[in-house]
């Protein structure tokens, strides 16, 4: 699989993912929302339940006060048939019975001004027909001699009334009853489809969260898979790239090696022939100081001065442009030699190394006046000696080469461990490096700053590649006048190489 | 030292200048040998096996050798007369500007008998071959053998 298509692969995969983790959650939101809507609908029940409860109260009430109703004209009867105290009691006990009742009612049907209406009927029945039991009660008793109104007696047509109109109320509640029973069947109706709707959502999200749980699992895996292979892959590479790099620095080596090599060839000649040229120039002058004294008219100017200054000048320029040239191709070989040297990696106490090379440098620092610390229990490394020893005492020369006039120099060497590396550092209070020049500092040939101590640019060259070689860093930390602080960043263990050819 | 006249100095040098300051340094170092100098490897090694003044048939000989030829490599050529019945026995100087030390190593074992690095600086350079030409007046060089 290419690149390209691999990633087009993963992206619509990706779409798709969303895709499916959207709808899920989408699902979820709706189960939700369904939930609530069940949860209203159950709210809605429980009222329409208490209203059905609330109308059969009303209906029991009114069966009651009929009841009571009816036994207190039954009682009444009784009375009159039998003259029983028994009746009159029970009379008077059934219809406070009653009248309560009707009172229970109208406040139990307060919301309802037809029941209000019915009720206020009532009480007028009630107290039409509470007259007539009075009267004929009376009568039976013998207290009252006017029978016209016993014989009229509007307490059974009360009752009768009374009865056609507990059944009108009773009616009214079965009204009622009907619309809040149909209202409470359809708020069931509605949590049915609501429950139907909820496990059939549950369903589809059971299955749409396996299915995508699966799906990631599967995905995880395979990319698990890729990723073992590609870490594999990447060993490999690191492997090839690392073996290229090498062969890459053994090509770089050989060849500065046989440029400054076959340099040097014709610059033997050069430095040789000017030496001829020299000697040359002597049964020249000689020649010249005689022809001055036994014939001076043969003496033209140009040729004293050419013989007396413009030889002996032009071939001083020869020999010092040669020699600097020699010098520079001696470094070029010396930093050959070094990157073919094989490096023998040990472990190191580092003030130890470190303790080598300030001794090397003493008496350069105490001429200048400069002073050394090296920082105690610096960390170890497993490394090569003669190189990390080359490149602090390249640090440390250095860094007394370019010391502020005027300021007693102090260099610092400090360190510390950073994971799998450390850190070693040479600080300096000398006259610093301009930040533009940071890296120019570093190549070779390269310096910067006022030109006023010897050097070819070499130093630091040579430190970076040894740097580079131990498989390291060197970094520079500086403002002009400000010191300079160079840091020189290892692995803590370095491996064996093997012999580069 | 008369018989010393007759030794003939192969010098196997392609640089020509450098060719000419050995030879002025020689001469002034009071040598007055025959020098027959040679600027590539085929054609020394010609005259060293085949020629019939050259060492393999006539008279005992000196090599002076450049180990950097246009042709081929000093350390062949070293090997070429080394490996040689006749030739063995004559002394080899590897005057070159390689001072590499597996280099060096491999002339000796290859057989060298001096190997000297030629400096650039060019008063050690002179000193060295003149030192040279003092070694060369005393330095007795095997007669070819079955040569009259």
């Amino acid at each position: 699989m290419t690149a390209e298509p691999r990633f087009l692969a993963i992206r619509s995969e990706r779409a798709f993912n969303a895709i499916v983790v959207g709808i899920v959650a989408l699902g979820f939101l709706t189960l939700v929302g369904v939930g609530a809507y069940g949860i209203s609908v159950m709210r809605e029940n429980i009222i329409f339940t208490r209203w059905v409860a609330h109308t059969y109260e009303v209906k029991g009430a009114i069966s009651d006060f009929l009841i009571n109703d009816e036994r207190t004209e039954t009682a009444r009867r009784g009375y009159l048939l039998s003259h029983d105290t028994v009746f009159s009691d029970s009379v008077a006990t059934t219809s406070a019975r009653a009248g309560r009742t009707l009172l229970t009612i109208q406040q139990l049907t307060i919301d309802s001004p037809v029941q209000q209406a019915n009720v206020a009927r009532m009480r007028a029945l009630v107290a039409q027909q509470q007259q007539a039991i009075q009267v004929s009660m009376a009568f039976a008793r013998g207290g009252y001699s006017d029978t016209s109104n016993f014989y009229h007696d509007a307490g059974v047509d009360a009752t009768r009334q009374i009865r056609a109109l507990a059944e009108q109320m009773s009616e009214q509640e079965n009204n009622k009853l009907r619309v809040r029973e149909s209202g409470e069947q359809a708020t069931v109706d509605r949590l049915i489809v609501v429950a139907a709707i909820s496990s059939l959502l549950l369903i589809f999200l059971a299955i749409g969260s396996v299915w995508v749980i699966l799906r990631y699992t599967r995905q995880l895996n395979t990319s698990q898979r890729e990723l073992a292979t590609l870490n594999a892959g990447l060993e490999d590479q690191v492997a090839t790239r690392t073996a290229d790099l090498r062969r890459a620095n053994d090509e770089i080596q050989r060849f500065a090696y046989i440029v400054s090599h076959d340099l040097r060839s014709p610059l033997v000649n050069v430095m040789g022939f000017t030496s001829e040229l020299e000697a040359a120039a002597k049964p020249l002058t000689t020649l010249l100081e005689r022809a001055e004294a036994e014939a001076p008219q043969i003496v033209t100017p140009e040729a004293a001065s050419a013989v007396r200054s413009d030889l002996p000048e032009s071939i001083g320029f020869i020999r010092t442009s040669t020699q600097k040239m020699d010098r520079l191709i001696n470094a070029i070989l010396q930093l050959s030699r070094q990157g073919r040297r094989v490096l023998t990696p040990e472990p190191l106490e580092m003030n130890r190394v470190l303790q080598t090379v300030t001794d090397n440098l003493a008496h350069r620092s105490s001429e200048l006046g400069a002073q050394i610390t090296v920082e105690p229990g610096l960390p170890m490394v497993v490394s090569d000696r003669l190189a990390l020893e080359q490149i602090f005492s390249n640090l440390v020369e250095n860094a007394l080469k370019y010391l502020q006039p005027g300021r007693p120099g102090r260099v610092e060497i400090g360190g510390r461990r950073q994971g799998v590396r450390v850190v070693y550092e040479v600080k300096d209070n000398g006259r610093g490096i301009d930040p533009k020049d940071h890296d120019r500092v570093f190549d070779l040939f390269r310096r910067a700053g006022t030109q006023d101590q010897p050097g070819e640019g070499i130093g630091l060259a040579h430190v970076r590649a040894l740097a580079y070689r131990l498989g390291g860093t060197v970094t520079c930390q500086s403002a002009l006048d400000q010191g300079a602080t160079f840091r020189v960043s290892l692995p803590a263990r370095l491996n064996a190489e093997g012999p580069v050819s | 030292m008369s018989e010393q006249r007759h030794v003939t100095i192969v010098m196997i040098e392609d640089d020509e200048g450098h060719a000419r300051l050995i030879e002025r340094n020689i001469r002034r170092a009071g040598i007055s040998n025959e020098i027959r100098h040679f600027s590539d490897g085929a054609s020394a090694l010609h005259y060293l096996e085949n020629d019939h003044s050259g060492p393999a048939l006539n008279g005992p000989a000196l090599v002076l050798l450049d180990l950097n030829l246009p042709d081929m490599s000093g350390i062949d050529i070293l090997s070429r007369v080394k490996s040689n019945e006749r030739l063995k026995r004559t002394p080899v100087v590897v005057l070159t500007t390689t001072d590499d030390k597996v280099e060096i190593q491999r002339c000796y074992d290859l057989g060298c008998n001096v190997y000297i690095t030629k400096p650039v600086n060019y008063e050690s350079f002179a000193d060295a071959i003149r030192q040279l030409g003092l070694f060369l007046s005393v330095i007795q060089v095997p007669e070819v053998e079955g040569n009259g």
